[in-house]
């Protein structure tokens, strides 16, 4: 039966094409990107797929420092961090000099010019540009002085007028920059940080028009100059990136792994980088194997094969060199009620459905039992998660679920009806609903799975046209706001708060607690509402998920990183270790 | 001399074809099993755990547990009630809209003929796949959705052979008799040409019917077909990822499951076309 396993497998790798013979002349790095993208404008680069491939060819003002923990943020188009007025509302930013556009016919006479101020106050802008209609609008939207204004007097015109002054957004010289918020936003520069506020310069996107996605012309460590739609897509280096260093520090523990040996050089290291567009598993695991990728996250279904007990790397892979890393995701899971049906204005009937899910055996079966069960919505690494919090309905207790059924009305699950339970088209993400549904109808409740393409799952969440949905969330920036948001009130659908929840304490201890610098205080406040959130179930509470990796001899500097969009240019490949380790696959 | 009758003449050379009733039989015994799965007397509890997660196959369960620990057997057994269900009910919808605009066609001729050849030409001409998911996009998933899904789909090649049989027959000397005492076209059409192009849609039925459980299998593979039931393509679905861990049996339970009746179904086509097709005679 093995030789009919492994012909299957053959199929399906032949199915997504060959590709060269390795190369050791140059430094390719050869990754693996899980699904296909739109194309490369940063405004709308909303999920990280997209942001990591923006991210080899566009840079924002900051960047997240590739190997300190907890993570820090770092000035990277920007010269140094800003200063800030004493009430937070006054930024006063200074950019680097000499930093080139990549060469681009949008530019006179195809050369790349210098990036100035103006380059910076158009691209954020543009995130407001009626016409545009950014995904990223939500990051400053109601932030700057002026520009909400702007942007709705841009609206019934028929071009938007970029000349107009905006006061919150006001240029000193061609390398200084002032911006006025209307209130204190602690996460401001993290924002900033974020693919969705990467530089664009204004010719391209003139230039291009609407092609302007598929020519991406940024100020980054990679060119690329066409995007083509296909399962491949190869950066080569920017020949006039600016002088840029690799850190000569990092966390404790990082020299003793290497991660320090290429301090001070020079980046990019890698002339090519090479991404293979793969959807399914076993695939992408075989190309690794074949050393056809530098890196790659384990398929659940090979997990037992590449690590033994769920510790150790097999003999198999340790002999080829092959590294594993455990990374723990700043993630929560979670099935989400539609709070605008009435049905579950019901907190007993939320709770009694928490408590009758078997997280212990949905651990096993989706993640390799590696997974940590969520108690409420917080993941561990952010300031408001207490690691000694229990939620007394994440507990998988069944008599306890049938009792409180009982209690909201619904004995034995009667008069309740088929609720169907939204999710994305995958194998896993169904299975894991009908593990849900089996669960639950041991208490009497009845579920059904709603299979959607990722746009249909997306386009129902923000219309409400849903009982209830499940997903994951992963954090955009180091800041429990961006999860607490998850059940704020005003971000209700279409905004990120997609369960529709509303409950006024906890939209009043957000308004205060979200326009606090990092505190002590402040992570008082996010525990308290992180409690509150456990209390009430708005949500059924999955998983922080962890992710394991596995990365060839010859990648190096490579370092599991939460906001990864900048990471690649920081990587290398030891061609020497490469040409010998080949010989072993 | 009396002689035997289209029908009986098809029975006989049928009859002498061993892979034909060998085929007939298992098309039967699918029936069987569809039948007795869908009034809940056997397989009612696929949804049950019987053991463990991913259990190989044994004396105990036939063809091993699922990720759940659900019976395989059971899945199978309900896949197939879903994969029969969906052949019949898709062969009910496409049947009379296929003959009925397939004989208008051919017996009229002219505008009419014009309107049903460019309706089904548009329809032919759209990949079937994005046709069958942009209309389970409109009705929404599940079962009944595939049933109109497959059902408006696949009345194209029975509407084309039946409008080319009936413009044959319209020329034909009993066609002419009937008209001569007076029979007007919804007679000579629905009386006298029908029955004897009906060996067609016999023929075309049975094609059909693999054809409509293969769609419903690629459907359900690809999420967008049957939801919270067992289906062949859900279980090869769910196989494509365990295959890793070496669980096979979910995928050969469904794969064998549906080889068998769809080259039943194909063999028995081939056979129902040389014993009814006149021309095939005595080949």
């Amino acid at each position: 039966m093995k030789s009919l396993v492994l012909l299957f497998y053959g199929i399906l790798f032949l199915s997504w094409g060959c590709s060269k013979d390795r190369n050791f002349d140059e430094r390719e790095l050869h990754l693996i990107s899980p699904e296909a993208i739109a194309g490369f404008d940063p405004i709308h680069a909303s999920d990280m797929y997209s942001g990591n491939e923006m991210g080899k060819v566009y840079e924002g003002l900051f960047e997240f420092h590739p190997l300190k923990r907890p993570y820090e943020l770092m000035p990277n188009l920007a010269e140094s961090l800003p200063e800030v007025s004493a009430d937070g509302l006054t930024y006063t930013f200074k950019f680097k000099k000499g930093v080139q556009f990549h060469d681009s016919p949008a530019f006179k006479d195809g050369k790349g010019r210098e990036l100035k101020s103006d380059d910076i106050l158009y691209s954020l802008k543009r995130l407001a540009d009626p016409k545009l209609q950014a995904k990223g609008w939500w990051l400053f939207d109601d932030k700057i002085i002026g520009l909400n204004e702007w942007k709705d007097k841009n609206a019934p015109l028929e071009a938007t007028n970029y000349d107009e002054e905006i006061e919150g957004l006001k240029k000193i010289d061609d390398y200084t920059l002032i911006i006025k918020l209307k209130k204190p936003y602690p996460q401001f520069l993290y924002a900033l940080a974020m693919p969705y506020s990467f530089i664009v310069a204004k010719e391209a996107v003139d230039h291009f028009g609407k092609e302007f996605l598929n020519h991406p012309v940024g100020t980054g460590p990679f060119i690329l100059p066409v995007f083509e739609q296909s399962n491949r897509i190869v950066y080569t280096k920017n020949p006039n990136f600016r002088e840029k260093f690799y850190p000569s520090e990092g966390e404790e523990g990082d020299d003793k792994l290497g991660l320090l040996a290429d301090a001070g050089k020079k980046i990019p290291m890698v002339d090519k980088i090479i991404v293979d567009i793969v959807v399914q598993s076993q695939p992408k695991w075989l190309s690794f194997q074949k050393a056809k990728a530098d890196l790659l996250e384990i398929p659940k279904d090979n997990f037992d094969q590449a690590v033994i007990g769920g510790k150790e790397l097999s003999e198999e892979l340790k002999g080829k060199g092959i590294r594993l890393f455990a990374n723990p995701q700043l993630d929560t899971t979670f099935f989400a009620f539609n709070h605008d049906d009435p049905l579950f204005k019901n907190k007993k009937l939320r709770q009694a459905m928490s408590m009758a899910w078997n997280r212990e055996e949905a651990n096993k079966l989706f993640y390799n039992s590696a997974a940590l069960e969520a108690q409420s919505v917080i993941p561990p690494g952010l300031g408001g998660y207490r690691k000694d919090f229990k939620n007394p309905y994440v507990k998988f207790d069944v008599g306890q679920s049938k009792k409180l059924l009982a209690e909201a009305g619904f004995p034995n699950g009667k008069g309740l009806p088929f609720i169907t339970v939204q999710t994305r088209n995958e194998t896993v993400a169904r299975q894991v609903i009908e593990h849900f549904a089996k669960n639950l109808s041991k208490v009497g409740i009845k579920i059904k799975v709603g299979m959607n393409t990722w746009p249909e799952l997306v386009n129902k969440v923000t219309k409400r046209q849903h009982q209830m949905y499940t997903m994951g969330w992963g954090a955009d920036y180091p800041d429990a706001e961006n999860f607490l948001g998850l059940l704020y009130c005003p971000n209700s659908s279409p905004g990120s708060n997609g369960s529709n929840y509303c409950n006024p304490n906890f939209d009043n201890l957000f308004k205060t607690a979200t326009i606090l610098q990092e505190s002590p205080e402040r992570n008082a406040l996010y525990e308290k509402m992180n409690e509150m959130i456990a209390n009430e179930s708005p949500w059924i509470f999955g998983f922080h998920r962890t992710k394991f990796y596995l990365s060839q001899a010859w990648l190096k500097n490579y370092k599991f990183m939460e906001f990864n969009h900048s990471q690649f240019q920081y990587l290398n490949v030891d061609l020497e270790v490469k040409k010998e380790l080949s010989k072993k696959f | 001399m009396k002689k035997n009758s289209i029908w009986k003449d098809a029975f006989k050379t049928l009859s002498k074809d061993k892979w034909a009733m060998i085929s007939l039989g298992i098309v039967l015994i699918y029936s069987l099993i569809a039948l007795l799965s869908a009034t809940g007397l056997i397989a009612a509890d696929w949804a049950q755990e019987v053991g463990t997660s991913n259990l190989p196959p044994s004396a105990e369960h036939f063809f091993g547990t699922d990720i759940f620990g659900r019976s395989v057997l059971t899945k199978v057994i309900r896949g197939t009630q879903v994969a029969m269900s969906v052949g019949l009910a898709t062969s009910l919808i496409a049947i009379p809209i296929g003959v009925i605009l397939g004989a208008l066609a051919g017996y009229f001729g002219g505008w009419v003929d014009d309107i049903i050849t460019w309706l089904y030409t548009t329809f032919s001409s759209i990949p079937n796949i994005m046709l069958l998911i942009s209309i389970t996009m409109i009705l929404g998933k599940g079962l009944f959705a595939i049933y109109v899904a497959l059902g408006a789909t696949s009345w194209v090649t029975l509407c084309r052979l039946i409008r080319g049989e009936v413009m044959k027959h319209k020329e034909r000397e009993y066609v002419q008799a009937a008209t001569a005492i007076g029979g007007g076209h919804m007679r000579k059409l629905f009386l006298h040409i029908l029955p004897n192009v009906s060996h067609i849609v016999i023929i075309n039925t049975s094609l059909q019917f693999q054809i409509a459980i293969k769609s419903e299998v690629i459907l359900s593979y690809l999420g967008l077909g049957v939801q919270g039931e067992p289906s062949w393509g859900t279980m090869i679905d769910d196989a494509k990822l365990e295959l890793a861990r070496g669980v096979w049996w979910q995928l050969a339970g469904a794969t064998i499951a549906m080889f068998l009746v769809v080259l039943a179904f194909n063999l028995l086509g081939d056979a129902l076309r040389d014993a009814l097709d006149p021309k095939l005679k005595g080949k």
